[in-house]
C-alpha cells in the first residue's frame, strides 16, 4: 500500500519534471532569413524505403556536408497528423523550418491564403527552380491570394511527380492469350476476354480513392483542358449532367454491369486492391505511380504498366510540396535544402528507386521498367495531360466521391442519381472558396 | 450508485450547510474542470456561431450553422444510426453482460475453479484493450468479401449467404453493430462481476435450500442486488454510444452512403476534412445537448427507482 | 443501496454435506454445468478470433501478406516487421511516453476523483447532485468539440506540445467518471464510523486518509486500471497536442505506419501486438486484485 502510493507520487513527479523540461526546450529565434541558424528542423511523411524517403535521406546527408555546424533535426511524421493539424502546428512556435505538405487548394492553398506559408517566388526565380518544372507541375506550386492553385505566387516546390496508369500482370495476359492493348477498344476487348474466362479484369476499391480515380479517368477520355480548368480551377461552372462527367459515370456503371469491376468491391480499401493485384488474383488495376515501388518489391509474377489507352488527359500531378512555414527560423537553410533536392543526383535517386523525378537526366536511370515509368510520365506532362485528382476541388470531396461510387458499385443508385449526389457538394464547396 | 444518498430524501435540519469545510476539497477538481471543460465548452459555443476554417480569424454569422444543421439530411441520418449504436453498445452488452457475469460468477467460479472464470473474463475483456484502429483493420479482414467470415460460411455449406458485409448499405450497419457488441461486452462483465462479490453468498445458499432453480435465483437475487451497477453501466455505455467515433472511423468511415454515419464522425469530418470548424462546433453542441438530456433522464429514472425501492 | 465494487469476502461454496439435494438433481446439475462451461468457452473463443488473425499477420513478411492475403499461413516466421517498427518509431521512448501519460493520468485522476467524492459523498456539500452532473459533463463532451479551444488555451499558457497538457486534459475527463462512481459509493458510507472518528478528534484530512481511503482502496485500484487503459488507447487528443516525435504516444506512432495512399498491414499488426502487451499486463494485475476478494475494513 505504501509502496503503491510512493510509486504514484514518483510517476507524477517524473511526469511533471519531464514535461516542464520539454516546455523549456524552445530556442531563441534566428535572424530574418535565418542564414546563421544552427538548426534545421525538417519534417516529411514518406516511408524510409520509398523512393522519396531514400532520396531525401541522401539530400539531408549532402546538406550536412555543405553546412558543417548545422544540426538537422529530421522527424518522420504520421501523414494523418500533418493532414489534420498542419494549420494548428504552423500557427504555433512548435512547427518545423521546412516540411513536406500536400498539394491542392484545401491544403497548401488554404495555409498560403492564411499567411502561414512563406512566399517562395523570389527564391524560385533566383535559383531557377521554375525552369525545371513543366507548366502542369507548376500549377500545384502556385496559389492565388484566395488559395486557388494555378497561378499567383509560389508557395511550395514539388520535386517528384505522380500519375494514374494501368498496371498489368504479364503472366496472366500470356496465360489467357491477351495482348497489351494500345487503344481503348482493345482495352475493353481484353477485359471482355477475361470476363468470359471467369476472371474479374480490374481490382477496385470502393471504400477509398481508387473508384473515384477510375471514374475520373473514364470522364477524362471525353474531356479537354478547358474542362479541367473549369473543374479544378473554377474558371467556369461545371455541368455534372453533361459530358465528360456524365460519360464517366455511365462508363463506370457499365464497367460494373459488364463485370469488369466486381460488384462486391464497395467495401474494399486500396490496400485490398493492391494485394489482389500482387497476389495475381486480377490481371489489371487502374491506379497511381505510388504503387510502383511496392509492386517491384513484392510481386512474384511479371508485370508492367501502360498509359490508360486513348486518354490525352490523365489523373496525376506534381507530388507533394516542400513548403517553408512563415514561422521558420532557418529560411535560407530551408531554401538550400530544397535546392539540393532538385539536383540531378537526388533526382536520379528518386528515378532509380521507382519514383517519378521532375528534373532527372534520363541517361542516369538504369532499370528499363523505371525508365518506362518516367517516360510515360514525361509524355503526359509534356502534352499538358496532368488533370489532377477528382477529389481536389473542394475540401471533404474525397468522402463524397467515395460514397457516390460505392452506390454505383452496389447498384443502389443510377449514374444520374450519383451525379446529382456529387454535384451539390461540389457547387457548395466552390461557392465557399470563390464566393461565387 | 445510490444517488439518493447524494440527494437527501427529505430536508434535514441537522448539519445544513455542514459541508462548508469540504469545499476546499473540490478546489483542484473545479479549477481543472474550468480549464479543460468549462472554457473549451464556451469556446465551442462561440465557434458554433461563426464561420471558420481552422486558421485565421472566425467570422461571426449568428445562428446560420444551426439553421443549416436542421436541414442537413446527413445529420438526421447520423442520429438515426445512433439508435442502432445504442442497441449494440447499451442494450445488448448490458443484458448479455448480466447473464454472462452471473454465469461466470455463480456457475463457473463456484462449480469449477475461480481461475477458470477469471480466464474467461479476461477473454471477454480483451477487446476493450485493443486500439480501435487496429480492431478496424482486423475486422476488415474478417468481413470483407473474400474475408474469413465468408470463407467460414462457404465451409459450412452456407455459401449462399456470402455477402459484402461492410459494402452493402443494408448490412453495413448490422455488421458495425456486431463489432460494437464485441468491443463493448467486456466492460459490463467486469463491472458486474465486481459487483457480485458484494452479494451475500448466504442469500444464494438459502434460495438453493428452498429449491429455487438457477434462473429463479438469477432473477430474484442477482438482478435485484446489482441494480445500481446496472444503471451505471447503462448510463456510461449510453454516453459512449452517443459519442462513438473510433470504430466507425476505422471500419467504414461512415459509409456506404452514410449508412453507418454517426454524429461524432460527422462532426470530425466537418472539422478536419471539410475544414468547417464553425459548422462542426454546431454539430458538437447539439450532440452535447442531447447527451446531457439523455443522461439527465437516466439519472432521474435511477433516482426514482431507488426511491420506490425505499418506499416498498 | 449497497456500494459499487465494494469489497466483500469471496463466496465460499458451502460444503456439500449441508445441502439436501436429490441425487437425480445433482446428476442433472453435473451435466448442465458442463454444458454451460462448453457454451461460454466457445463464446470466449469467438471473442478471441480477431486476435488470432492479428497474431497470424504480425509475423508475416509484407510480400507474404500481399501474395497470400491476411488469412493465409505465413511461409516464414518473419520478425523483421517487429524489429523495424521497434527501431523506426523508437518504441522504448514511445512506450515510456505512453506509460508516463497513462500512469500520471491514472494516479492524478484517482486523486482528483477521491477529493471530489469526499466533498460530495461524505461532506454532502450543497447542490451536490448538480455538481456531480456538471463533472460528468467532462465525460459527455465529444472530444472533437474540445480540440480547437483546447489547442488555443494550451498555446496561450505555453503547454502546447507538452505531455503535461495531455495529462491535465485526461485527468479531468477520467476523473469525471471517478467522481460519479465514488460519490455514490461514499454516499452510503456508514455515518457511525465517521462520527466515531470525529469524536476521537480527527480532522477532515485525517478522516480521509485514515478512514475513507483504506475503505475505498479496492475500488480505487479498479479505477486506476480503467483510467490507465482508457488513456493508453487515446488517439485524437494526443495526435493534436503532441507534435514532436519525442513526446508522442504509441497509438500516434502506430498511425505513422499508415501513409497517404499506402499502408503497412503486417507491421501495423506487429506494432499493435507489442503495444497491447503493457495494457494486458495491467489487466492481469487487476484480475488478481479482483480474484483475491480483498477484505479491507475501515480502520477503527
Amino acid at each position: 500500500m505504501g509502496r503503491f502510493r510512493k510509486l504514484g507520487v514518483a510517476v507524477v513527479l517524473a511526469a511533471i519534471a519531464g514535461t516542464t523540461l520539454a516546455a523549456c526546450g524552445g530556442d531563441g529565434g534566428g535572424g530574418s532569413e535565418g542564414s546563421d541558424a544552427k538548426v534545421l528542423k525538417l519534417w516529411h511523411y514518406e516511408s524510409d524505403n520509398s523512393a522519396m524517403g531514400i532520396a531525401w535521406d541522401k539530400a539531408i546527408e549532402i546538406f550536412k556536408t555543405e553546412h558543417p555546424g548545422v544540426e538537422v533535426q529530421f522527424e518522420r511524421k504520421a501523414f494523418e497528423q500533418i493532414q489534420q493539424n498542419a494549420g494548428m502546428i504552423l500557427n504555433s512556435t512548435e512547427g518545423p523550418d521546412i516540411m513536406e505538405y500536400n498539394k491542392g487548394n484545401a491544403t497548401a492553398g488554404l495555409l498560403s491564403s492564411q499567411g502561414l506559408l512563406t512566399d517562395l517566388t523570389a527564391e524560385t526565380e533566383k535559383r531557377g527552380w521554375d525552369k525545371k518544372l513543366s507548366p502542369s507541375l507548376q500549377t500545384t506550386a502556385r496559389y492565388s491570394d484566395k488559395g486557388v492553385m494555378g497561378d499567383g505566387n509560389w508557395y511550395g516546390i514539388p520535386n517528384y511527380g505522380e500519375y494514374v496508369m494501368v498496371y498489368y500482370n504479364k503472366d496472366l495476359f500470356d496465360k489467357n492469350g491477351v495482348a497489351v492493348p494500345t487503344t481503348y477498344d482493345e482495352f475493353t476487348k481484353a477485359m471482355d476476354t477475361f470476363v468470359a474466362k471467369g476472371i474479374t479484369p480490374l481490382a477496385e476499391a470502393g471504400a477509398e480513392y481508387p473508384a473515384g480515380q477510375l471514374f475520373y479517368q473514364l470522364a477524362l477520355a471525353k474531356a479537354d483542358r478547358s474542362f479541367v480548368d473549369n473543374y479544378q480551377l473554377y474558371k467556369n461552372p461545371v455541368d455534372f449532367k453533361a459530358d465528360p462527367l456524365k460519360a464517366g459515370a455511365q462508363a463506370f456503371a457499365d464497367y460494373v454491369a459488364k463485370g469488369y469491376v466486381a460488384k462486391d468491391s464497395a467495401s474494399l480499401k486500396a490496400e485490398d486492391m493492391g494485394t489482389a493485384f500482387i497476389s495475381g488474383k486480377v490481371p489489371m488495376i487502374v491506379s497511381g505511380s505510388w504503387w510502383y515501388g511496392r509492386f517491384k518489391d513484392e510481386m512474384k509474377a511479371n508485370w508492367d504498366s501502360f498509359l490508360f489507352p486513348g486518354n490525352k488527359l490523365n489523373a496525376g500531378s506534381s507530388g507533394n510540396l516542400w513548403v517553408v512555414p512563415t514561422s521558420s527560423k532557418a529560411k535560407s537553410l530551408a531554401y538550400d535544402f530544397i535546392d539540393i533536392t532538385m539536383r540531378p543526383e537526388i533526382q536520379a535517386l528518386i528515378g532509380n528507386n521507382g519514383g517519378v523525378p521532375v528534373a532527372a537526366d534520363a541517361s542516369q536511370i538504369t532499370d528499363p521498367k523505371n525508365k518506362k515509368l518516367i517516360e510515360n510520365f514525361n509524355t503526359v506532362s509534356q502534352q499538358d495531360g496532368l488533370a489532377f485528382y477528382p477529389d481536389w476541388p473542394v475540401p471533404g470531396y474525397y468522402d463524397v466521391l467515395v460514397s457516390g461510387f460505392q452506390s454505383l458499385i452496389n447498384g443502389s443508385k443510377t449514374p444520374d442519381q450519383v451525379l446529382d449526389a456529387i454535384a451539390k457538394p461540389y457547387s457548395d464547396g466552390v461557392k465557399e472558396i470563390t464566393g461565387k | 450508485m445510490a444517488l439518493t444518498e447524494i440527494e437527501p430524501a427529505k430536508p434535514r435540519r441537522k448539519r445544513r450547510g455542514g459541508g462548508a469545510g469540504y469545499w476546499l476539497y473540490l478546489l483542484p477538481g473545479a479549477v481543472l474542470f474550468i480549464l479543460v471543460i468549462g472554457a473549451p465548452l464556451a469556446g465551442t459555443l462561440y465557434l458554433s456561431l461563426t464561420k471558420w476554417s481552422g486558421v485565421g480569424d472566425p467570422t461571426f454569422i449568428g445562428f446560420d450553422n444551426y439553421t443549416r444543421l436542421f436541414q442537413d439530411e446527413v445529420f438526421w441520418t447520423s442520429f438515426k444510426n445512433t439508435l442502432a449504436m445504442i442497441v449494440a453498445m447499451v442494450v445488448v452488452p448490458t443484458l448479455l453482460g448480466l447473464l454472462l457475469a452471473a454465469v461466470l460468477f455463480d456457475v463457473i467460479a463456484r462449480r469449477f475453479k475461480p481461475r477458470t472464470a477469471a480466464a474467461l473474463r479476461a477473454a471477454f475483456y480483451l477487446p476493450q484493450v485493443l486500439p480501435v484502429v487496429v480492431a478496424g483493420i482486423v475486422w476488415g479482414w474478417i468481413l470483407r468479401p473474400d474475408g474469413a467470415f465468408n470463407s467460414l460460411l462457404d465451409s459450412i455449406g452456407l455459401g449462399a449467404l456470402r455477402h459484402d458485409w461492410l459494402g452493402d448499405p443494408h448490412t453495413a450497419l448490422p455488421s458495425v453493430m456486431a463489432v460494437m457488441i464485441w468491443v463493448q461486452i467486456g466492460y459490463p462483465i467486469v463491472v458486474f462481476m465486481a459487483a457480485l462479490q458484494r452479494v451475500d453468498p448466504e442469500l444464494y445458499e438459502a434460495a438453493e435450500v428452498d429449491g429455487a432453480n438457477w434462473w429463479h435465483r438469477f432473477r430474484s437475487i442477482t438482478l435485484a442486488q446489482i441494480r445500481p451497477e446496472t444503471f451505471v453501466v447503462a448510463l456510461t455505455c449510453t454516453i459512449a454510444a452517443l459519442k462513438v467515433f473510433g470504430p466507425v472511423f476505422a471500419l467504414t468511415r461512415g459509409g456506404p452512403e452514410n449508412a453507418t454515419n454517426v454524429p461524432s464522425y460527422f462532426a470530425y469530418f466537418t472539422f478536419f476534412k471539410k475544414l468547417q470548424v464553425g459548422y462542426g462546433s454546431a454539430i458538437s453542441t447539439v450532440l452535447t445537448l442531447i447527451i446531457v438530456v439523455v443522461a439527465a433522464v437516466f439519472i432521474w429514472l435511477q433516482y426514482r427507482s431507488e426511491r420506490q425501492d425505499r418506499e416498498v | 443501496m449497497a456500494t459499487t465494487l465494494a469489497p466483500a469476502p469471496a463466496p465460499a461454496p458451502a460444503p456439500a454435506s449441508t445441502r439436501r439435494r436429490k441425487t437425480r438433481d445433482r446428476h442433472h446439475r453435473g451435466m448442465s454445468r458442463w454444458l454451460v462451461l462448453t457454451l461460454i468457452t466457445l463464446a470466449a473463443l469467438v471473442m478471441l478470433v480477431p486476435f488470432v488473425f492479428m497474431l497470424l499477420n504480425a509475423f508475416k513478411s509484407p510480400a507474404d501478406y500481399s501474395n497470400g492475403g491476411p488469412l493465409s499461413w505465413p511461409s516464414e516466421f518473419y520478425t523483421k516487421g517487429l524489429s523495424t517498427y521497434w527501431t523506426t518509431v523508437n518504441f522504448p521512448l514511445k512506450f515510456w511516453n505512453s506509460f508516463l501519460i497513462a500512469g500520471s493520468v491514472a494516479v492524478l485522476g484517482v486523486a482528483v476523483s477521491v477529493l471530489n467524492a469526499y466533498a460530495l459523498g461524505i461532506g454532502r456539500v450543497r447542490g451536490r447532485l448538480w455538481i456531480v452532473g456538471l463533472f460528468l459533463l467532462a465525460n459527455m463532451l465529444p472530444q472533437e468539440a474540445l480540440i480547437y479551444p483546447l489547442y488555443y488555451i494550451s498555446k496561450q499558457i505555453g503547454l502546447y506540445n507538452t505531455q503535461l497538457s495531455v495529462i491535465i486534459i485526461f485527468t479531468v475527463i477520467q476523473s469525471a467518471f471517478g467522481t460519479y462512481l465514488l460519490s455514490s459509493v461514499l454516499g452510503t458510507f456508514p455515518r457511525s464510523v465517521l462520527e466515531a472518528a470525529a469524536l476521537d478528534g480527527a480532522g477532515k484530512w485525517t478522516v480521509l486518509r485514515r478512514v475513507v481511503f483504506p475503505n475505498l482502496r479496492p475500488t480505487l485500484i479498479v479505477l486506476l486500471i480503467f483510467f490507465f487503459i482508457w488513456t493508453w488507447n487515446e488517439f485524437l487528443i494526443p495526435l493534436v497536442m503532441l507534435i514532436d516525435n519525442s513526446t508522442q504516444t504509441i497509438p500516434v506512432a502506430l498511425a505513422s505506419l499508415q501513409g497517404d495512399r499506402l499502408m503497412d498491414a503486417p507491421t501495423t499488426n506487429a506494432g499493435a501486438l507489442i503495444s497491447l502487451v503493457p495494457a494486458i499486463l495491467f489487466f492481469i494485475i487487476f484480475q488478481r486484485t479482483f480474484s483475491r476478494g480483498i477484505t479491507a475494513g475501515a480502520e477503527k
